[in-house]
């Protein structure tokens, strides 16, 4: 799991069945102390934890689709927890 | 696998509820001599972990799945072991 910045929301009206209600947010990976490292990346939210500006914790690979109720979505990264304080 | 440090433990507000009752931290990979390699990851703690201690971190799909017998297990890296101490072979 890493750690990213919620930078914003990903809109699209068409898409697969599976992301049906479910965010697709904008992810700045970050490091500890919160400075940006790599390119952003999208991230699906299926438990909609994020909004902008949101530290998160996020999944990637084939874990990123056992975020999702079914546990299949075609998926590269999930948004698994908010972070409220890291210390 | 690879070593790391744990450096600093999330707290979080609302999280996917596989995570209920476990620990998160921030660990940051390290060489075996201690210096520090590569980016952070963040990983959920299987051995009681401090921070500060050398840890062997790893994950593979699934494998919280196996670990923690929970069906839908978003974790990818687990902290599997503190490290004690590190021998070197002697070199031929």
């Amino acid at each position: 799991m890493k750690l990213g910045i919620v930078i914003g929301t990903v809109w699209a009206s068409r898409k697969t069945p599976e992301l049906t209600g479910c965010r697709l947010s904008i992810v700045q990976p970050v490091s500890s102390e919160l400075k940006a490292m790599e390119l952003p990346i999208v991230a699906a939210d299926p438990l909609n934890l994020a909004t902008g500006g949101d530290t998160v914790v996020y999944v990637t690979s084939t874990d990123a689709t056992q975020a999702f109720p079914n546990g299949f979505a075609p998926v590269n990264a999930s948004i698994v927890e908010l972070v409220e304080e890291i210390g | 696998m690879f070593l790391a440090r744990v450096q600093k433990k999330v707290v979080s507000s609302a999280k996917h509820k596989a995570y209920d009752g476990k620990t998160v931290y921030i660990v940051q990979p390290v060489e075996p001599d201690g210096k520090p390699k590569g980016a952070e990851w963040v990983a959920v703690d299987y051995v009681g972990a401090n921070i500060g201690d050398i840890v062997v971190c790893g994950g593979a799909p699934g494998v919280a799945r196996d670990v923690f017998h929970i069906d839908l297990a978003p974790i990818r890296t687990l902290i599997m072991a503190i490290v004690d101490k590190i021998e070197y072979a002697e070199r031929k």
